[in-house]
């Protein structure tokens, strides 16, 4: 297929397909990876120095700060995928409809979108907490509905230029179906910035997923997330900065992996490179 | 265009009753409730009753909601429940130092975001591009308060430029402004590449540069105009997020915004200031948002009026 | 020759005795003290306010009719003597040529005033809850008021010696109206200058004031609510003192000599809280494998660092009628003897390694919030470690405090454990023991949260409530304490220290074991 062989070509986008599959890969494997128990305590050894027991250094309670990143990962990978693809999902669908259909279909969406946009976030999580439980599944749908109207607007804010663009104009005049538009000429110069925002909002994810962790969202303890180490690591980050550091690079490399993927799924799906206008 | 900006402003109206009346049921919703809270473990169970009558909270839902309705028609935003002030003096101390703090954040992402973003557009998959993504992605990555807790370790206590905390003058809102716009500033300038980068490549572009016109000017007429419209719903959304998750930024830096505010009187439940703050949020946001429709008008003379 | 050989010596002893006594540094006077600490007062009206935030300002400006001292002793404050007229009546007399911040007078009708406003208003006051069963103030002429309770309160005095009990200006009340939480007006050695909200309180020096004057002439209370940007302020200068200073980092502080470390026992006890009502929690054994499971030691030293000391009871041992019930001794850290607990009340260790009896797996639901008391998640996460090594799991749940503290207060807990901490707020040991052991003080009525219920235990603490014999009233709460011991329905963790980090030349300045007598006018700046 061409856009694999694009993709192929671009040595960014395999680096970063590569740190994804090492992403996925720890998941999967952690428990074989991880040297040390990620739940054993040691009270005595707490926020020990990266060194030859703890390689990446213990945290507040003395466990291993790096097989709690590996087992961590799994976290991530579930918080950080599953939320940006619930946040595409329903901002594709709202944004598509209000800025494709138009009239008042596009006033009600927007207006809810307004509703949904100045309601304090804090509020909505502890309520996902009150009416599902905590959880990691919950936390999961409370970040991703969090990016819902922002993608919606940046869905219709795409849609509403193409729609007036020659292509889809000329189409519409010779009486194509709307989602035959829709799919063929709107959706494909939609996704590309799409994508991109979706690699960057997986950062936001985690981080709220760490600050919803805190509230009682999210995992309970002794389980490891990234997020959760990040935040309980402020207390000590001038006297032990590692502690809430390493998860964070973590939490970076992971983003940059998708990033990566992102741009070059970006750069390979691009209509205006395979057409031969 | 006034008959559009006029039906938006009316059309303000249904949101801001909306949300007050999605704000206050999820309240309802959560457990405890602003008296059982502020009274906290130390109160005799009349104590809590008492007051509860005397707030009026033992009335029901629709009841206290209509009530409030009624109350802002008056223009009288309530009493907070904690303190028993007047909720538009709280806001009028909060708001001020919101505003600042959120323009300032939003200048600095907005301009070195786009700039950023531009050049790694024309310079794609360069070192500077490579570069400002490890930057950016860094920035984005690392919670606020890592970075501020940094910048203060840095700049206040190492090298005494900048006071810790706190407001008073332009040394003061430094960090905190660049704290809170680091994130953004990741956001605006990847976001910002990708849509130049689908404009550069677009037909007409490539035609005027076949025609020999100078880079520069194929840049600034064709391509950007019609890059900014996913720039500026960009912008608009970004400067939503910064006003209202400003609350990490004000924690590090002592900053007394809106943001901190109103976590605390969610955590109390104390919905009356709540509602005030959140009121002054979804104005804001209709504004926002008004003002990026009526900007894709003028960007791009083909897209009518649209919501 | 006799007079100049006895000179001589005389000289030799006084100059003797002048290398001994240790030279006092000149206190100076002047200067602004900068205090920084998490939040925001509510209030300054102990109407309205009475935790921390506020009272550690308003201790300052408004008095009481009596005190406690750093040693816990009961001093005069407005009033100079007292006299108890019956069981339920307390006569008091007060100091003469008092004045408020507004320059009117002190007299028996503002005490009058002050109770009435908070007992009989609507709403009454929140410290109303904390005053048992105080009931009123009477005028008896200008200088002399009764205080008078619905029943004999042995706890009177200690409870008119509170923090929050301050005695307000009539005048400035009525002419201020609400306003006057914002900026309140007392007689204390410290009056009200201005309050930005969620950035500082300014308070500064009475030069009329009836005792020994403040030593500095203003305090600025500034609200920095980040932990490592209130050490960072400490150690620029842009602060002189830090409230709630980093556990992590007082070791260093200590050592540093450009800052010290102030510290005294405080009053308050953190315990994880054990549902004595919920199998198998029901059963004492398990409670006291659980007590011989936890290692306070390692906690103290570890996640305390030192900010904390060891609870050797369910009560701090500042407060009257305290006994230390040698927990320590009595429930070492010893695995074996947990596990042989356990397997004296019919349980056996499972395959996964948790115990079990008659196929019901040992799993307990724990309750907790983070960061509501100290160390609290922490302290949860811990405890839940060293449960697991004796073969008990407990299921943590960290919710919000607006959600853990309904269910906390409601009726019926469906929890096994809970992470709690007790302020004994007029440092009397019947507003701990009446209201957590009581069995008829189960929530919503009380906080009993334990569900403990002892017919021996509710008779000593309802007859020593109502005793006004001190003597009597120490030796039944002893033997509260002695039962208490031996069926343990808490696993007390710590009892806080109270400590403040200063800068070193913050001087003549004492920690108070009650966490909101933050007492400032013995304060001065060596700059």
């Amino acid at each position: 297929m061409d856009a694999w062989l694009r993709f192929r070509k671009n040595r960014l986008a395999l680096i970063g397909l590569a740190l994804v599959l090492l992403l996925v890969l720890t998941a999967t494997l952690a428990p074989w990876l991880a040297l040390h128990d990620p739940t054993r305590q040691s009270l005595i050894e707490k926020r020990a120095r990266p060194g030859a027991k703890y390689l990446l250094g213990a945290d507040e309670f003395g466990r291993d700060i790096l097989s709690r990143v590996i087992y961590g990962s799994r976290v991530a990978l579930l918080v950080g995928v599953v939320s940006v693809l619930i946040a595409l999902a329903g901002g594709l669908v709202l944004g598509t409809a209000a800025g494709f259909t138009g009239g008042w279909l596009d006033t009600v969406v927007m207006r809810v979108v307004e509703i949904l946009l100045a309601f304090p976030y804090l509020l909505l999580a502890l309520a996902i907490v009150a009416m599902l439980g905590p959880g990691v599944l919950n936390t999961t749908l409370a970040v991703g509905i969090w990016g819902v109207p922002a993608v919606t607007r940046m869905v219709r804010g795409s849609v509403l230029a193409l729609r007036e663009t020659e292509y889809v104009g000329a189409a519409r005049a010779l009486g194509a179906p709307a989602p035959a538009v829709l799919r063929r000429h709107v959706l494909p110069n939609v996704l590309p910035g799409l994508v991109v925002y979706a690699t960057l909002f997986m950062a936001n994810a985690i981080l709220l997923e760490a600050a919803l962790s805190f509230l009682g969202l999210g995992v309970q303890p002794p389980t490891a997330s990234w997020g959760l180490m990040v935040s309980t690591g402020r207390d000590v980050l001038l006297v032990a900065p590692h502690v809430a550091t390493v998860p964070g690079l973590a939490i970076m490399v992971a983003v940059l992996g998708f990033n990566l993927v992102g741009d070059g799924l970006r750069d390979a799906l691009d209509p205006r490179l395979t057409t031969t206008r | 265009m006034l008959t559009f900006v006029t039906r938006r402003l009316l059309l303000a109206v249904p949101v801001l009753l909306g949300v007050v009346f999605v704000v206050m049921l999820t309240i309802d919703l959560l457990p405890g409730d602003a008296v059982t809270l502020m009274l906290g473990e130390h109160a005799t169970r009349d104590a809590v009753a008492n007051l509860r009558a005397h707030l009026g909270l033992d009335k029901p839902f629709l009841v206290r909601y209509l009530d409030y309705v009624g109350q802002l028609l008056r223009g009288d935003l309530g009493r907070s429940f904690q303190q028993n002030r007047l909720v538009a003096a709280e806001l009028s101390d909060a708001w001020p130092a919101t505003i600042e703090l959120t323009i300032a954040a939003l200048l600095i992402a907005a301009v070195v975001g786009i700039v950023a973003g531009i050049a790694s557009a024309v310079w794609p998959n360069s070192l500077f591009d490579g570069v400002a993504r490890l930057f950016s992605l860094f920035g984005l990555s690392m919670p606020i308060f890592w970075t501020g807790l940094v910048f203060i370790v840095i700049f206040s206590l190492w090298l005494h430029w900048l006071p810790v905390g706190g407001t008073g003058s332009l040394t003061h809102l430094i960090l905190p402004a660049v704290t809170l716009a680091l994130p953004s500033v990741a956001m605006i300038a990847r976001m910002t590449r990708s849509a130049v980068l689908d404009v550069l490549r677009e037909d007409y572009v490539r035609t005027a540069r076949a025609k020999g016109v100078g880079e520069v000017w194929v840049l600034g007429r064709h391509a950007l105009r019609n890059a900014f419209i996913p720039i500026l719903t960009l912008l608009g959304l970004q400067s939503g997020q910064l006003m209202g998750g400003a609350v990490l930024t004000e924690t590090v830096f002592a900053w007394p915004g809106l943001g901190r505010l109103m976590v605390k009187a969610i955590f109390a439940r104390d919905y009356v200031l709540l509602q005030g703050a959140v009121l002054v949020f979804a104005l804001a946001f209709v504004v926002i948002n008004l003002i990026v429709d009526l900007s894709y008008g003028l960007l791009d003379p083909r897209i009518s009026r649209q919501g | 020759m006799r007079t100049s050989r006895l000179l001589a010596g005389l000289l030799l002893v006084l100059g003797l005795a002048a290398l001994l006594v240790p030279s006092v540094d000149a206190q100076k006077r002047g200067g602004t003290l900068t205090i920084v600490r998490p939040t925001d007062p509510v209030s300054l009206d102990p109407n309205l306010e009475t935790t921390a935030p506020g009272a550690w300002v308003y201790f300052n400006m408004l008095e009481g009719l009596l005190t406690l001292d750093e040693k816990m002793q009961i001093k005069p404050a407005l009033a100079t003597s007292y006299e108890v007229m019956s069981p339920t009546k307390v006569r008091f007399k007060l100091r003469s040529g008092v004045k408020f911040h507004d320059g009117t007078p002190f007299n028996a009708e503002a005490v009058k005033f002050t109770f009435d406003r908070a007992l009989k208003g609507t709403p009454p006051a929140r410290w109303a809850s904390l005053a048992g069963s105080l009931s009123h103030a009477e005028v008896v002429d200008n200088l002399t008021v009764d205080v008078v309770t619905r029943e004999p309160y042995g706890p009177i005095l200690r409870t008119l010696a509170m923090y929050c009990m301050g005695i307000v200006s009539p005048t400035a009340v009525g002419k201020m109206g609400p306003d006057f939480s914002r900026a309140p007006v007392g007689t204390g050695p410290f009056k009200f200058v201005e309050w930005k909200t969620n950035t500082h309180v300014i308070i500064e020096r009475n030069p009329d004031y009836w005792g020994d004057k403040a030593l500095v002439d203003r305090v600025v209370f500034k609200v920095v609510p980040e932990e490592g940007a209130r050490m960072i302020a400490l150690q620029t200068g842009d602060a002189d003192m830090v409230l709630f200073p980093s556990p992590a980092q007082l070791p260093a502080l200590r050592k540093d000599a450009k800052f010290a470390v102030h510290e005294t026992t405080g009053i308050r006890v953190v315990f994880a809280g054990l549902h004595a009502g919920m199998p198998p929690l029901d059963d004492v054994r398990v409670r006291q494998a659980l007590l011989h499971a936890v290692d306070r030691k390692a906690i103290l030293d570890n996640i305390m660092e030192g900010s904390a000391g060891p609870a050797l009871g369910v009560l701090a041992p500042g407060v009257f009628g305290y006994k230390d019930m040698q927990l320590d001794r009595l429930y070492p850290f010893d695995r074996a003897r947990a596990k042989a607990l356990l397997a004296q009340a019919g349980f056996t260790p499972g395959p996964d390694g948790i115990m079990q009896k008659g196929g019901q797996r040992l799993s307990l639901s724990w309750l907790s919030q983070r960061g509501r008391y100290p160390k609290d998640g922490e302290i949860t996460e811990a405890i839940q470690a060293m449960f697991k090594d004796v073969g008990v799991e407990a299921k943590v749940q960290f919710l919000e405090w607006g959600t853990v503290f309904p269910q906390l207060r409601g009726n019926p807990l469906n929890h096994h454990m809970f992470t709690l901490g007790w302020v004994t707020s007029n440092a009397d040991a019947d507003y701990s023991l009446y209201a957590l052991f009581h069995s008829k003080q189960v929530p919503p009525t009380g906080w009993n949260t334990s569900r403990y219920a002892n017919p021996r235990v509710d008779t000593l603490v309802e007859q020593a409530r109502r005793s006004l014999n001190q003597t009597e009233r120490e030796k039944l709460y002893g033997e509260v304490q002695d039962i208490l011991a031996k069926e343990m329905v808490w696993i007390p963790v710590y009892t806080t220290k109270e400590i403040v980090g200063s800068r070193a030349g913050v001087k003549g300045f004492t920690m108070h074991p009650v966490e909101y007598n933050l007492a400032l006018w013995k304060t001065w700046l060596d700059r």
